[in-house]
């Protein structure tokens, strides 16, 4: 309310004086200028001193002009504001500005040249007096800067012309106007704060002169920034004098009647005002504005309503990891990587690359912006809507405990622990060793061709055989009475009379390896195989029609069985020893590997590639049992001196023991060894089985079965031998078998030497 | 025939009837991609991992129900409505119809995600439980420059902020802040609100840059229904304080970019009002226009009160407050009767939002602050810049770092390590446990033994008995029951490894006693296999290696798998502490 009535009063104090016509503008300057110290009173005050000084030029120079002329030029002429300027900057201006008024006519024409060089202000406003002078046509345009001649003269050209002169062009004299010496940043920059008025100094650069914003200016250019009409006092909206004389017209403008329309109301109107109505009335169009519901409000007011989700569970998401040590702006200098750390980073594959390189920084205030910032929220992002959840147990437990409880190993004693013995002797690889059933004998057959007996406590070597082929097995007769041994090579089973034991044994012998009356056999098993007399050794050979892979005696000594690698019935056949007698009564299915009798039951055991079936010999049709080992390939099998368990190797290392009465897939795999298994051994009378394998180890377990159906066998591993040589060409534990009576193993190595394992 | 042929009249089964690929869910709902990741972002809805996939492995797959879900939302037809409203009103301008085109776009269709929080988050403490996220979020495009390319606009680069500052707000007022961290991507904070453990990431006061490998759309929808969130959080949260949300702020402090001390302040004067109000029956008449009316009035009024007394207005509201856990208590009185002073390169923001939250009063160099740099009562004077003008000789000079060291040992550290011009100690993360790791920072024991020195003096719990305290290593976790346990469970472990070192030890001699036994009772043949000295320790180490591979044999497959990669992650944490150490023994070997 207040600045509207100073308006007004500032108004009336004009009126007043242009009425008057006053005689002293500057003391009523004086007098107002000191208390109004406020910019929106000054912008009256400078209306009113505005007004003021204008009336003072009127009534000087014009004072027979029309009011609206007196009001216009209030308006349109900037000039005035310069005058304004003066009158407020001091005493000496405004004496100066009234010489101006009073001389103008006089001095325009002589001194112009001075004064405009001094101060084009004053120029302007000299252009503006003349313009005054000149009555009514200055005022058709709105800027006075037109009408002033510009100091120099040089015309609308490119300053840079002028770039590397000395002058910036020429005055109106055709005299070179020198270009200002240009101030040193500093000293520029000292003056601007030095002075408070300086930001309304702009640099004419066209005239090479510094240029003030007067106040008026200011209010002018704010004015039409603000896109409203340039002086304040200008009304857009005034309101409309109808000049026309209407009293004096007699005629009308037009004779035509008044047409009906006028009279009639519209119809598209009413149309237009039926659909309004109508959309009111459907509620299309509303006048109330709708209540606004509050944004936020108390959502989880109601707990007590706690709906049921009906939909899938919901995975709350993973929480981003916690920073750590490392990424402190500030971290231990430990965690900072040294310089060749660094430079090894660069060597590294993108994936393997930390993800962040501490860095320290010696205050808060030197840490700079983090480039990823956006980055990694965006990957956070991606990774909650696009990334399936999955409820993961997360374990937490001391990986020990994952081990099984084993008993200790000391209560398994004795298990054979460490080497013993060495059997030195043959001169190729030893690959087969056979224990004579009282345990004071061992067999050993090599590659060498050469078949050796050893003395078993001493190491001695009692006999050898030599023959043209590597020997492939040996096997000792189990009957105490009848010491021979089979021994596989080739094609070829040779029967040796090992010449131990009493005379009367050697006898039974001699009389059982009589090879007189052979029955003459069928003509398929005669293309499998044929007994012949051995002259060299007083044995029989027998001679078969493929490579033999493995011989088992039947426990009581009579029976034998080979195998050979042949499918179908030809694969295995059993030989009786006392009648010279071969059967081929299985049909098999595969290539039979090797083959094993029940050590108290009529029992036969076939393994193939992949599988082992059990046969009943009284019935050998079908197999009784198919046990699903899950191997890819069996090198060798051992049964259990109960019967009712069964150890399977392979030659992927991994040993399956099968409880048959269980199932028939095995009950449990133990994958010990890198490499292929040669040979598994149960011991017959204590709770041990041993594997021997290619990687030149053999391993000694406690396996204790039960009586009692319900209770599973206790495996335990003992114990690794070492001992045999690790040589890279085709080293290895070739073959091992269990001491009958003591806790003893042999092994057979490549290394060409058997050892004795005790406990 | 295709590989799973299913007869005609057979119905899928299984996994291939359960779960769909994204494109089955696109065409079964009827959108386009990128309304369904919208829908997808505001529902919560994420792929599942379906035990056999049956389209093969290079899709996501959704779960049926999942789908069915969205189908279901009413929000999938509101977004159509909005849809087709606007090609109204491209219509319409194509039409050079102006006007029409102005009108239809005041009137637009507008969709709330209120439901949808409360669907999403049927409890508060749901709610608070995924806020992690949240508060990273619009903590950082709080200070992320508005633009007109990436369609981030001004209004709600403010809303981040203000709703930000509100929760900063909150959560100091009520010293929920338990640990703060400066790291290299900004200064992590952790709350702890109704048991939950908030963690959130707030940027540098450093203007951002904008990356162009960032889709800012996807970010868009997530900032959206976050802000709804925590618009929702502080509503709660400060109608649980009994005062109203959303706040009137002194628009002279909002001007000042003082925000927080703003809010605080707001804050005061609303709950004190309200704590007055029931006590004076009707001796001020605005009480009886209204609740409203008179919150109003008292935040102007609050406004006029002389700003150098925040101090008091804060005692005043404390003393009533009686249920506060031990945690936030100790934060709460961990700066108390501390006046710190702010100078002008320091993070201020985050300093205010932290020294109330510990129960300090803080002011800054600027307008508005609560009390000026000359007042004799300032006990400590944070200043980052080693030359000041006037040094007062009454206060402390410290940088920064010490408030954040002293926040997450929760004691006054000495500061003769952090006045200023020092070379500062490590700043250590508040969010390691050292002894899980395995390794332990030089500071962070010295920063033990300080605390466990500061309990001591100050208090000895009940629970500990004598023999505890004097047990230093016990002292250290004397405060934290939970510590002591853990400390408790550690010690267990290593006198069980001791014992089973103890028992290996005893099984080598054993086993050396025993094969010297062995030797000499042998003759001559069995002394070629007497080993010699060194291949005997060699053959005792293997066996002992053997005798520990022994149960391994035993393990099923599954739990070796277990085994072998839970080893693999000790090995690499052994690593990583193997190389600090190293580290730190060529720093002090430098030295």
């Amino acid at each position: 309310m207040a600045p509207t009535k100073k308006g007004e009063a500032a108004r009336e104090t004009k009126r007043k004086r242009g009425s008057v016509n006053s005689q002293k503008p500057e003391p009523a300057v004086k007098e107002v200028k000191p208390v109004e110290k406020e910019v929106k009173s000054l912008k009256e005050e400078d209306l009113l001193l505005d007004s003021g000084t204008d009336s003072d030029y009127d009534g000087d120079s014009l004072s027979g002009s029309l009011n609206s002329d007196d009001f216009d030029s209030d308006i349109f002429d900037s000039e005035d504001d310069g005058s304004q300027r003066d009158t407020e900057d001091g005493e000496r201006e405004s004496l100066g500005d009234k010489d101006h008024g009073h001389e103008g006519s006089v001095g325009n024409d002589d001194n112009g040249d001075e004064s405009e060089q001094v101060d084009s202000e004053d120029g302007m406003e000299d252009g503006s007096d003349e313009g005054s002078e000149q009555g009514e046509v200055a005022e058709e345009s709105d800027s006075s800067e037109d009408e002033v001649a510009p100091r120099n003269t040089v015309g609308n050209v490119p300053l840079k012309w002028y770039e590397n002169e000395k002058h910036i062009g020429y005055d109106i004299n055709g005299m070179k106007i020198t270009k200002k010496e240009l101030r040193d940043k500093l000293d520029s920059f000292l003056a601007s704060m030095d002075d408070k008025k300086n930001w309304r100094q702009i640099l004419d650069e066209y005239n090479d002169e510094e240029v003030e914003v007067t106040k008026e200016e200011q209010m002018l250019i704010r004015r039409l920034l603000k896109g409203e009409a340039p002086h304040a006092d200008f009304d857009p909206y005034p309101t409309y004098v109808d000049w026309f004389k209407w009293d004096d017209a007699i005629h009308p403008l037009s004779s035509a009647p008044e047409p009906k329309r006028r009279f009639l109301p519209s119809k598209w109107e009413a149309k237009i005002v039926l659909k309004y109505v109508r959309a009111i009335r459907k509620g299309l169009i509303k006048f109330d504005k709708p209540e606004e519901e509050p944004k936020v409000y108390d959502l989880w007011g109601d707990s007590t309503s706690d709906q049921k989700n009906k939909h899938l569970t919901y995975i709350p998401p993973p929480k981003l990891k916690m920073p750590g040590h490392e990424e402190s702006y500030n971290p231990s200098l430990e965690y900072i990587p040294t310089e060749e750390e660094k430079a090894s980073y660069e060597l590294m594959y993108e994936e393997d690359r930390p993800k962040f390189i501490p860095k320290r920084f010696t205050s808060l205030r030197s840490i700079p912006a983090y480039g990823n910032a956006l980055n990694e929220l965006f990957d956070r992002c991606l990774d909650l809507y696009l990334c399936p959840r999955v409820r993961k147990k997360r374990i937490n437990i001391d990986p020990e405990s994952l081990k099984p409880k084993l008993p200790s190993r000391k209560d398994l004693r004795p298990y054979p622990n460490s080497c013993y013995l060495e059997y030195k002797g043959h001169t190729g690889k030893v690959t087969t060793i056979s224990t004579e059933c009282s345990g004071q004998w061992i067999a050993s057959g090599s590659t060498d061709g050469s078949v050796r007996i050893w003395e078993v406590e001493t190491g001695r070597c009692v006999k050898t055989w030599q023959f043209d082929e590597a020997v492939k097995r040996v096997a000792w007769n189990p009957h105490s009475d009848f010491s021979i041994l089979a021994v596989a090579m080739g094609r070829d089973l040779v029967i040796l009379n090992t010449e131990l034991g009493t005379d009367e044994q050697q006898e039974n012998i001699k009389e059982l390896l009589q090879l007189g009356n052979v029955p003459e056999p069928k003509a398929s098993v005669a293309a499998i195989a044929s007994w012949l007399p051995d002259e060299k050794n007083g044995g029989i050979i027998i001679r078969h029609f493929k490579n033999i892979s493995s011989i088992d005696w039947h426990r009581k000594g009579d029976y034998l069985s080979t195998v050979m690698a042949s499918g179908e019935t030809r694969g295995v056949v059993i030989h009786q020893i006392s009648k010279k007698l071969t059967q081929k009564p299985f049909k098999i299915r595969g290539l039979p590997v090797t083959a094993l009798f029940h050590p108290s039951r009529s029992y036969f055991f076939i393994a193939t590639r992949k599988n082992v079936r059990v046969y009943n010999l009284l019935k050998v049709e079908e197999p009784v049992k198919k046990l699903e080992t899950g191997m890819r390939e069996i090198s060798s099998m051992a049964i259990h001196p109960g019967g009712d368990n069964l150890i399977v190797g392979s030659k992927e290392g991994k040993m399956c023991w099968f409880d048959m009465d269980l199932s028939s897939k095995p009950y449990k795999t133990l994958k010990n060894h890198p490499k292929d298994i040669t040979n598994v051994a149960y011991h017959r009378s204590y709770p041990l089985f041993a594997s021997s394998s290619e990687d030149s180890t053999a391993y000694v377990f406690h396996g204790k079965v039960y009586n009692d159906l319900n209770e599973n066998p206790l495996i335990v591993p003992l114990e690794i031998l070492r001992g045999h040589s690790t040589s890279s060409n085709g080293g290895g534990v070739l073959d091992c078998k269990f001491h009958p009576r003591q806790p003893w193993l042999f092994t057979a190595g490549a290394d060409s030497i058997i050892k004795l394992y005790c406990h | 025939m295709p590989k799973h042929y299913r007869p005609a009249g057979k119905k899928k089964e299984g996994n291939a009837a359960r779960y769909m690929t994204r494109s089955q869910a696109l065409k079964h709902l009827q959108v386009n991609l990128n309304l369904f990741r919208r829908l997808c972002i505001v529902k919560g809805i994420f792929p599942r991992e379906p035990k056999k996939k049956v389209k093969g492995n290079h899709h996501t797959y959704y779960h049926v129900k999942d789908i069915a879900f969205l189908q279901h939302e009413p929000l999938l037809e509101k977004f159509r409505e909005i849809r087709t409203y606007q090609k109204k009103v491209i219509k319409a301008k194509a039409k050079k119809n102006e006007e029409l085109a102005r009108i239809l776009l005041t009137r637009q269709p507008t969709y709330k995600l209120d439901r949808l929080i409360r669907e999403r988050y049927p409890t508060f403490i749901d709610a608070l439980r995924d806020l992690d996220d949240c508060l990273t979020m619009v903590h950082l495009f709080a200070v992320l420059p508005a633009s007109d390319r990436e369609k981030l606009e001004v209004k709600r680069v403010h809303n981040c902020r203000k709703l930000s500052h509100e929760w900063q707000a909150y959560i100091s007022r009520n010293h929920a802040l338990r640990k703060v961290f400066v790291s290299v991507k900004g200064i992590y904070y952790q709350a702890e609100l109704e048991g939950q453990k908030i963690t959130w990431l707030t940027p540098h006061a450093i203007q951002q840059v904008f990356t162009n490998d960032v889709d800012f759309g996807v970010m868009l929808t997530f900032l959206e229904f976050y802000e709804t969130l925590l618009a929702f959080i502080n509503f709660k949260l400060y109608h649980s304080m009994n005062v109203k949300y959303p706040p009137i702020l002194d628009s002279r402090l909002e001007a000042l970019a003082a925000d927080l001390y703003a809010l605080s302040r707001y804050i005061d004067a609303s709950s004190r009002g309200m704590s007055v109000e029931p006590k004076v029956d009707a001796s001020s008449s605005s009480q009886s226009n209204g609740r409203e009316e008179s919150e109003l009035r008292l935040a102007q009024l609050q406004h006029q009160l002389p700003s150098s007394e925040p101090g008091a207005l804060m005692h005043l509201v404390a003393d009533k407050e009686v249920e506060e856990d031990e945690d936030t208590k100790m934060c709460k009185s961990l700066f108390k009767d501390l006046k710190f002073f702010l100078s002008r390169e320091v993070p201020r923001e985050s300093l205010l939002f932290v020294i109330p939250a510990f129960g300090g009063m803080v002011s800054w160099e600027g307008e508005g602050a609560p009390f000026k740099e000359d007042d004799e009562s300032i006990t400590h004077h944070i200043i980052d810049k080693p030359n000041s003008g006037h040094m007062y000789l009454s206060r402390e000079y410290v940088q920064p770092q010490w408030i954040y060291d002293c926040v997450n040992a929760l004691i006054i550290l000495p500061t003769e390590k952090y006045l200023v011009g020092r070379e500062l100690p490590p700043h250590l993360s508040p969010f390691v446990d050292n002894e899980a790791e395995g390794y332990v920072p030089d500071y962070a024991e010295t920063i033990k033994r300080l605390q466990a020195a500061a309990r001591n003096d100050v208090l000895p719990l009940p629970g500990v008995g004598k023999d505890d305290l004097e047990d230093p290593q016990n002292l250290l976790y004397a405060g934290v029951m939970s510590r002591a346990e853990e400390a408790e469970a550690a010690r267990t472990r290593k006198k069980m490894e001791e014992l089973e070192k103890q028992y290996h030890e005893e099984l080598k001699m054993e086993l050396t006693g025993s094969a010297g036994e062995e030797s000499e009772s042998e003759d001559d043949e069995a002394k070629t296999q007497i080993p010699e000295e060194s291949e005997a320790g060699a053959a005792v180490s293997q066996i002992a290696e053997d005798v520990a591979a022994m149960p391994r044999l035993l393990m099923s497959r599954k739990a070796r798998g277990l085994y072998d990669a839970m080893k693999m992650g000790d090995e690499r944490k052994n690593e990583t502490v193997e190389r600090l150490e190293r580290r730190r023994r060529i720093l002090k070997n430098a030295q």
